[in-house]
């Protein structure tokens, strides 16, 4: 089920999703620079200048069909964020966008609008699809939630937060009564919320459970995208160093541990690129298996990204290594995204469902 | 078939992939297919009568330009032809290495008359070849090779020794790198000569790899070789051996990643029919490891075909394809090992095998991470041509 561009709709051309690319690192590197991207990473007002600022460059739309954006313009555009360790909520808005457009009700056509204008900002809860086992549940009493769901990105300086249950999609305000919002601080940041419902009143969308599990894979995808924009700048930033730095009177990039580890380390991207793309490309097309070929790309991305993180660290040595560096804050992105939404487990779980059928 | 669902390579591809399984269907019966594997394993996947077969009609140099008499067939079609011969494990050994590696090689530096004689024989597969690359002192480092040969009137004298030649016992010709200027720098004193491996003077002693199947020694007491069979220049060797290297190495790994999707694929079968394996969840998660990487491998394919189709192949894309296809080969039969238990040790010939050839998959994993260019060069050339990371 497609809930987003229809497949048969004009698709964006190489030259269009490489346009779409540098027009977004150029707007990064100019308005969320890597030289203040920590100190701003934890502050709701930067992060919410920012957003009205990305919407007024149509970038809230994203995955709303409104222009020729489909799942391959979806992970370009979170490459870059990765690539500039930016924060914007913009999983909550393709997740808005790809539940909710076309949607008759009204508190829908409002949040849309409000979101495409830089006035909202969502926060997803994915709850029971989010993969994750522990992420938790609500359940509906009347037009009213009740329940925890943690995992949640982007819920201090959001609007709204769009939850997914298993009758339908729920729009709440974040200042909603009964809604508390607990910052769970770890290895991501900024850090998860904790959302805990207390009887919050909700409008619900009608949406299928099929339309909402197909959004989330979306999410999967565009996450691996985020952790492989971020991997991406780590390593670009080892290969210079590489080229640069002497110990024991020459580059350490002449020897061949350090040449091996690098060419490892691209091999890792390259593949992860190439699968993801191709998975999204899949879905774009409308191919009924292109969730078996994204399960595939988040099964490799998973591991291979995170360990071309790693070997980043490894490349840079102690100068990487401090939280001013740029590098930390990739590997915490990267490390972060692949955990996400099931991660690895659930990615070879699919496969394996695919591949053997159900265990039984 | 418990399989990863295929990908589009478009209506050409999946045409001639179609043409080519009603080919098999007439030309290798499941009879036959029999009397093959009834033959020494040593001798399976080399048969110069289904070549032959082959080349009559038109299967062996498809993708050659149609002046060579080829039909012109592109990348996607040709590993389409590949893919299909590895699923039936139609033999082709005996006309690949003529067909891609010297071929290619005579098309940009063969003479007029070497391409008129030698490429009929090889598109009918009179005359198959074998490699005459490595040395005891030459193997990564393949420019300090050391054979020589000296010319004398028309024809030149070759005294040497070569190393691993893949079908070196079977060919009828070695593709042989020899030293030509022993003063030049190693890479500009290095010729190619076209050797009939009945003459006077050549000693072929094969040896079993690990796989199963031979690798020969071969050397070379005053051999005389036409001084028509040297190709390209003289000491322009180098170049003759490494210009199409990229895109050989795309095609020839279609037959890599053929066999490697079959032996998965075998795998996954057997496991879902085994309900204590298919129900447990360690197994589940490195099927779906396995899975992932395959699929991986397949992006790495057809990204370099299309590169290839483009004309744009740097030697780094074809190396990262060949690097993780070798070593992803090599998980899988650990991985069968670890699923199948001692049951896995157990090859084709016996009757309780559960899955017969992944104790094979893994011996031959070997090959693929030496062959052509071991792991640890290819990265090299990652590191050095695809990162430009200093010498």
């Amino acid at each position: 089920m497609s809930v987003s561009k229809p497949a048969t709709a004009e698709r964006a051309s190489d030259a269009e999703r490489a346009m779409l690319r540098k027009s977004v690192r150029d707007f990064l590197s100019r308005r969320w620079p890597a030289a203040t991207a920590v100190e701003n990473a934890n502050d709701a007002e930067a992060i919410t200048a920012l957003w009205r600022e990305m919407a007024g460059q149509g970038l809230a739309e994203l995955g709303s069909g409104s222009s020729e954006t489909g799942a391959r313009e979806i992970l370009v555009v979170f490459e870059e964020l990765g690539r500039a360790a930016c924060p914007a909520p913009l999983l909550g808005a393709i997740a808005a966008n790809l539940t909710l457009t076309n949607r008759a009700e009204a508190a829908a056509r409002a949040l849309l609008n409000d979101l495409h204008q830089g006035k909202a900002a969502v926060a997803a809860a994915l709850g029971t699809f989010d993969g994750d086992a522990a992420a938790g549940t609500v359940e509906w009493r009347g037009d009213a939630l009740s329940g925890t769901i943690s995992f949640v990105e982007g819920a201090p300086s959001a609007t709204h937060v769009l939850v997914f249950t298993d009758a339908g999609a729920a729009i709440v305000q974040t200042g909603a009564t009964g809604l508390r919002i607990e910052a769970t601080p770890g290895l991501p940041v900024p850090s998860f919320s904790a959302l805990t419902f207390d009887n919050t009143p909700a409008s619900r969308v009608a949406v299928s459970t099929a339309a909402l599990a197909d959004v989330a894979q979306i999410m999967r995808l565009a996450c691996a995208g985020r952790a492989l924009g971020a991997a991406q700048r780590g390593f670009d930033l080892s290969v210079e160093h590489a080229k640069v730095r002497k110990q024991f009177g020459q580059l350490i990039g002449q020897f061949q541990a350090v040449q091996h580890k690098l060419a490892n380390n691209l091999i890792s991207l390259d593949g992860a690129r190439l699968a993801l793309d191709s998975a999204a490309d899949a879905r774009d097309r409308g191919d009924a298996d292109w969730a078996v070929f994204a399960a595939a790309a988040l099964a490799f991305a998973g591991p291979a990204l995170r360990e071309v993180a790693v070997q980043t660290h490894r490349a840079l040595g102690a100068i990487g290594y401090a939280e001013e560096h740029e590098a930390p804050r990739h590997f915490r992105r990267v490390h972060a995204d692949l955990v996400r939404l099931g991660g690895v487990a659930r990615a070879r779980a699919a496969l394996a469902d695919h591949l053997l059928g159900p265990a039984g | 078939m418990a399989t990863l669902p295929a990908h589009d390579m478009g209506p050409a591809a999946d045409a001639f992939r179609k043409e080519v399984r009603d080919w098999l269907a007439r030309h290798w019966t499941p009879e036959r297919r029999a009397a093959h594997r009834r033959k020494p394993f040593k001798e399976h996947g080399w048969d110069v009568e289904f070549s032959k077969e082959m080349g009559r009609d038109g299967l062996i140099g498809a993708g050659w330009p149609k002046e060579f008499g080829g039909q012109g067939r592109s990348p996607s079609e040709q590993i389409a032809l590949i893919t299909e011969m590895g699923h039936a494990d139609a033999p082709i050994s005996a006309h690949t290495t003529a067909e891609t590696i010297v071929a290619h090689a005579l098309f940009t530096h063969g003479s007029k008359a070497q391409q008129n004689e030698w490429l009929p024989a090889i598109r009918s597969a009179e005359r198959t070849f074998g490699l005459g690359y490595s040395e005891p002192e030459a193997g990564s480092d393949l420019a300090a090779l050391r054979t020589r040969a000296v010319r004398d009137g028309d024809h030149w004298v070759v005294n040497g020794q070569k190393l691993w030649s893949t079908g070196g016992d079977k060919a009828d010709c070695m593709w042989l790198a020899v030293r030509t200027d022993p003063d030049a720098k190693k890479h500009a004193g290095i010729s190619v000569l076209m050797v009939d491996l009945r003459s006077p003077g050549v000693t072929i002693r094969p040896s079993i790899a690990l796989y199963g199947k031979t690798f020969s020694a071969t050397f070379y007491d005053d051999v005389r070789v036409p001084a028509a069979n040297l190709v390209g220049e003289v000491n322009n060797g180098w170049k003759v051996i490494t210009e199409a290297l990229a895109s050989e190495r795309v095609m020839i790994s279609g037959t890599r990643m053929a066999a490697l999707e079959h032996a998965f694929d075998r795998l996954t079968e057997y496991v879902k029919e085994t309900r204590s394996l298919r129900s447990d969840p360690v197994v589940r998660d490195r099927i779906g490891t396995l899975a992932a990487d395959i699929e991986v491998a397949r992006q790495f394919q057809i990204r370099n075909i299309r590169l290839v189709e483009q004309g744009k192949l740097e030697v780094h894309e074809a190396a990262m394809g060949k690097v993780f296809a070798s070593e992803l080969q090599e998980r899988l039969g650990q991985a069968a090992l670890d699923i199948l238990g001692t049951g896995g040790l157990l090859s084709d010939e016996s009757p309780s095998a559960p899955v017969g050839e992944m104790e094979w998959v893994l011996r031959h994993s070997i090959m693929g991470m030496l062959g052509g260019g071991t792991s640890e060069i290819q990265r090299n050339i990652i590191a050095l041509r695809g990162l430009d990371l200093p010498r």
